[in-house]
């Protein structure tokens, strides 16, 4: 991370002053035809388009599909500048080159605060930054389906590789026809004249790759036949008639199957290991003891005919396990220590400042009313319904590996070190994912999965991890702990805000597992620890957020929607008590300090109009409501809850978003429900706990998640906007927990400050 | 030992498995019918559901031995002769998958419903539809259920024509 993040926050504070740089163009992320490997009766018209025969547009698909609609959204993209119907949209997934690289998710990485990035209103050395960032990123092409960045990244360089690909295509016609082609029209992938001719794309695509594009523009908004129209999601039918392939589905000649054993204790390895009975057992027929890798820990790997052969002989292997050297970890131990640092700093003034306006320490001293308060986060696990998997073969020099990942091109490093070939002898086929969430962004079970192919005399091994190893061996959501305060004026205003947070930073260790090369020796200050907490939308006079990084020797990793998922509670619900210090309603409270963001407040105001606040509800039933912005989309939520047996019951949860365009309105929803679903699973139930250094949730019945009989009504309502489209896979998330528990403060005048809510009720 | 999966008879060579050995493993790793999900294996989640004489039943914890006689169907044997069962349609109508995963094991235990309950309730939907979904397609597998109901329910669909 060091090194890229530095360069980046290097970039973001030197941006204004590098703009003599900007004579060198940004790389291009149109590409080329030869980017694709060529097809009998395929057309490439450029590095993401190809015309088939049948007239069908084959895409380059970059991103990986793990329930987010990213397939569907990316494709109508190209739909809709390429004027084809969806379904004549076919994916494949694309190769290594940097076009295919992420741009948009590096910016998200970088530090700036609401006031710089607000659309229509971004600060110079803002848009100075954006740009270095893009650029930067994009000769670094690393391909990252994460940051619900995948819309916002593709938006342009799609749009523009399928209307330049039109372009050619309609420009063939104009040739041949020796018409302008202002007299051409597209329909359903077909270029005709009001004369009668006509020409489908198949026929025009030899020629079109041979031509120049001439002008290209791309389609007005009110053009737009695909974009903003209801679709039906690309990947339906597999996922309904059990066909559809994820990475547990791979199934190849003389495949063979590899069950994972991994210290029961984080970070521990092992001493002795007896695999003789195991290797007399029926279907099993080696062990393989696997180095750490990647951020996994030191394993054994069981190769067997089925995977139950594997899993079973697994589970009865001898071994003496050793605690790692800094011995067994505690999580209450570290969740103390993370309170004690937050307190610390904000009695010393400590802990990295990442915003900072005004005087903070003298407006608290002057604030005619004080408000303290100490918030909480616990660890949580990833839980994707497919446990970690990965197929691989290696042979003759080259490795083959099939993988629900997030990273392709991270993955096929990895799998290059560990294999000791270049990555170009690599080839990753990326499989559906069964759920991603972050957990994917890893590659220890890839890494893992080539280490025993290397074993298995050149055939492919598909190594499992069961759902115990993957709940035990997850990169966590770090746990966090936060200081706040905050000062009120004698006329109930807020003044000053004050946060001193404490926890691990992620991405310093997540870029040592995943981007080796790039991570150099010293952790640069981590945006994620302090996102959702030092960039608030409110307009407060007297600003300090400062974060206190600790190295707790857990590993933690990018959990959806990543430091928002914690910051939005802590800072949404310490909203909430000050509007309640002001005897001020929670709605007018925060409209009184968003005069200045009027987006956030549009937001804001039609959730709560669609909820009805301020409207009398049955007794026993309160709302609570939250504002949040993450990955570039404003948020607002309105939950109604009740108590049942002591226990919250969630009946309704209104929200309303802005996300710029909206590409695809079902997926939209889609997202909010799966945000509020996963969202409300962590507020409610979420907690992972270590004792002793291992992990005590092990299985779903101790790690409950929200089921079909607890799911509220959801509804999605969006503010119109021509903005670009922002993230949707993840914003939806952060408000659940601030919205849940201010709804059950207002319901039983408790302020709840840690999480998982459920249990502190009983 | 055969077995009867999806109307066909299947044998299964007793070398290729052993007796506690799940159906979920038979089906996945002997068959090749990975339509059925492991996700859990302690039959918490529902990802493997299956139908065992037309009730679902989680097939990570069924001994293959036991079902012996045994009618299993499976998520590639949902579709019926005259083309996708009604839950099918209704669950691309809605668009209920995300992710995916879970969804065999949902569209079994639906069916599994709808086999005994041509009109279920919310409340019959909440006790049959315990398969935990991490995307939260729950709302949607909700709707989607009732929208199937509708189409089995022959008077209703007639009041409609």
């Amino acid at each position: 991370m060091k090194r890229r993040s530095l360069l980046l926050s290097g970039a973001a504070v030197g941006g204004a002053l590098l703009v003599g740089w900007s004579v060198m163009p940004p790389r291009s992320r149109l590409g080329n035809a030869a980017l694709w490997p060529p097809v009998p009766g395929e057309v490439a018209l450029n590095g993401w388009i190809k015309i088939a025969s049948d007239g069908a547009v084959v895409l380059a698909m970059n991103r990986s599909e793990m329930g987010q609609g990213v397939h569907t959204a990316l494709a109508m993209l190209v739909a809709e500048e390429l004027d084809v119907p969806l379904e004549r949209v076919r994916l494949q997934q694309a190769g290594y080159d940097a076009i295919f690289g992420s741009a948009e998710s590096f910016v998200g990485f970088l530090p700036f605060h609401a006031d710089d990035r607000e659309a229509g209103q971004e600060s110079l050395t803002f848009r100075g930054a954006r740009w270095m960032t893009l650029k930067l990123a994009r000769e670094l092409g690393i391909n990252i389906t994460g940051g619900s960045a995948s819309v916002a990244d593709g938006w342009m360089p799609l749009r523009l590789a399928a209307a330049t690909a039109r372009a050619r295509l309609l420009g063939v016609a104009s040739l041949r026809w020796k018409l302008p082609v202002a007299e051409l029209e597209v329909r359903d992938g077909v270029v005709s004249h009001g004369s009668g001719l006509r020409a489908p794309y198949g026929e025009l695509a030899a020629q079109a790759a041979l031509s120049p594009p001439g002008d290209v523009t791309l389609k007005a908004r009110s053009a737009f036949r695909v974009i903003g129209h209801p679709a039906q999601r690309v990947d339906l039918a597999g996922k309904c008639d059990g066909r559809a392939v994820f990475g547990l589905d791979v199934r190849l000649p003389g495949l063979v199957y590899a069950s994972i054993l991994q210290p029961p204790m984080l970070g521990g390895s092992f001493a002795t290991v007896d695999v003789n009975a195991v290797l007399q057992r029926p279907g099993v027929e080696r062990v393989v003891r696997l180095p750490p890798l990647d951020g996994a820990s030191a394993a054994l790997a069981v190769v067997g005919r089925t995977t139950w052969h594997a899993r079973e002989a697994a589970r009865a292997l001898s071994v003496q396990w050793r605690a790692p050297p800094s011995g067994p970890l505690d999580s209450k131990r570290i969740e103390a220590a993370l309170e004690t640092a937050a307190r610390d700093a904000a009695e010393r003034q400590g802990g990295f400042s990442f915003h900072s306006r005004g005087d903070s320490k003298s407006a608290l001293a002057a604030a005619a009313k004080r408000v303290e308060a100490l918030y909480r986060a616990p660890y949580l696990a990833h839980a994707t319904m497919e446990p970690m998997n990965c197929t691989a073969r290696v042979h003759e020099g080259r490795v083959e590996v099939w993988a629900p990942t997030q990273v392709p091109g991270l993955a096929r490093d990895a799998a290059a070190r560990v294999a000791g070939v270049k990555p170009d002898a690599v080839t990753v086929h990326v499989t559906y994912l069964g759920g991603g969430f972050g957990r994917r962004l890893e590659v220890d079970f890839i890494a893992q999965a080539v280490r025993v192919a290397q074993e298995t005399a050149g055939r492919p091994v598909q190594l499992n991890w069961s759902r115990e190893e993957d709940f035990t061996h997850d990169f966590y959501r770090p746990a966090a702990a936060a200081l706040l305060r905050a000062g009120l004026d004698a006329n109930g205003r807020v003044t000053v805000f004050d946060a001193r947070s404490a926890g691990d930073a992620l991405e310093p260790r997540w870029m040592q597992r995943v981007l080796p090369a790039l991570s150099g020796p010293f952790d640069a200050p981590d945006k994620t620890t302090v996102e959702g907490l030092y960039d608030l939308p409110y307009a407060i006079e007297h600003q300090l957020i400062a974060h206190v990084s600790t190295k707790s020797g857990v590993p933690i990793g990018n959990w959806r929607s990543v430091g928002h998922s914690q910051n939005a509670f802590f800072a949404e619900s310490f909203i909430d008590e000050l509007a309640h210090a002001a005897a001020v309603d929670p709605l007018k409270f925060r409209l009184d300090l968003l005069g200045h963001r009027p987006r956030h407040a549009a937001v804001l105001t039609l959730a709560a109009q669609k909820a009805g606040w301020g409207r009398p509800l049955p007794a026993g039933r309160a709302r609570g409501l939250a504002l949040h912005e993450s990955f570039g989309t404003i948020v607002a939520q309105v939950i109604e809850v009740s108590l049942a047996d002591k226990q919250p019951r969630v009946h309704r949860v209104v929200c309303a978003l802005d996300c710029g365009v909206v590409v695809h309105p079902q997926g939209v929803a889609q997202q909010v429900e799966s945000s509020v679903v996963f969202g409300l699973s962590a507020a409610l139930f979420g907690r992972i706990d270590i004792e002793g250094g291992v992990v005590k949730q092990k299985n779903f019945p101790d790690y409950p998640m929200l089921t079909l009989a607890q799911t509220p009504v959801i509804e999605t309502h969006t503010v119109p906007s021509d903005d670009a489209p922002t993230g949707m896979g993840e914003p939806a998330l952060p408000p659940v927990a601030p919205a849940l528990a201010n709804a059950l403060f207002a319901l039983t005048g408790r302020r709840l400050r840690e999480l998982p809510l459920a249990p502190l009720l009983t | 030992m055969n077995l009867t999966i999806n109307d066909r008879n299947v044998a299964v060579d007793d070398a290729q498995i052993d007796p506690g050995m799940p159906l979920l493993w038979v089906l996945r790793d002997v068959l090749q019918m990975t339509g059925t999900k492991y996700s859990c294996g302690v039959a918490a989640c529902g990802a493997c559901t299956v139908l065992i004489d037309g009730a679902a039943v989680r097939s990570c914890v069924m001994p293959v031995s036991s079902l012996q006689g045994k009618a299993v169907r499976t998520i590639e044997g949902l579709v019926g002769p005259g083309g996708p069962h009604p839950l099918q349609q209704a669950w691309i109508e809605h668009q209920v998958p995300q992710c995916g995963y879970c969804q065999s094991g949902m569209l079994m235990a639906a069916a599994a419903l709808l086999e005994t309950n041509r009109d279920p309730s919310d409340a019959d939907i909440d006790a049959a539809m315990t398969n935990l979904c991490r995307c939260g397609s729950y709302p949607r597998v909700r709707a989607a259920i009732k929208s199937a109901a509708r189409q089995l329910a022959p008077r209703r669909r007639a009041g409609n024509r």
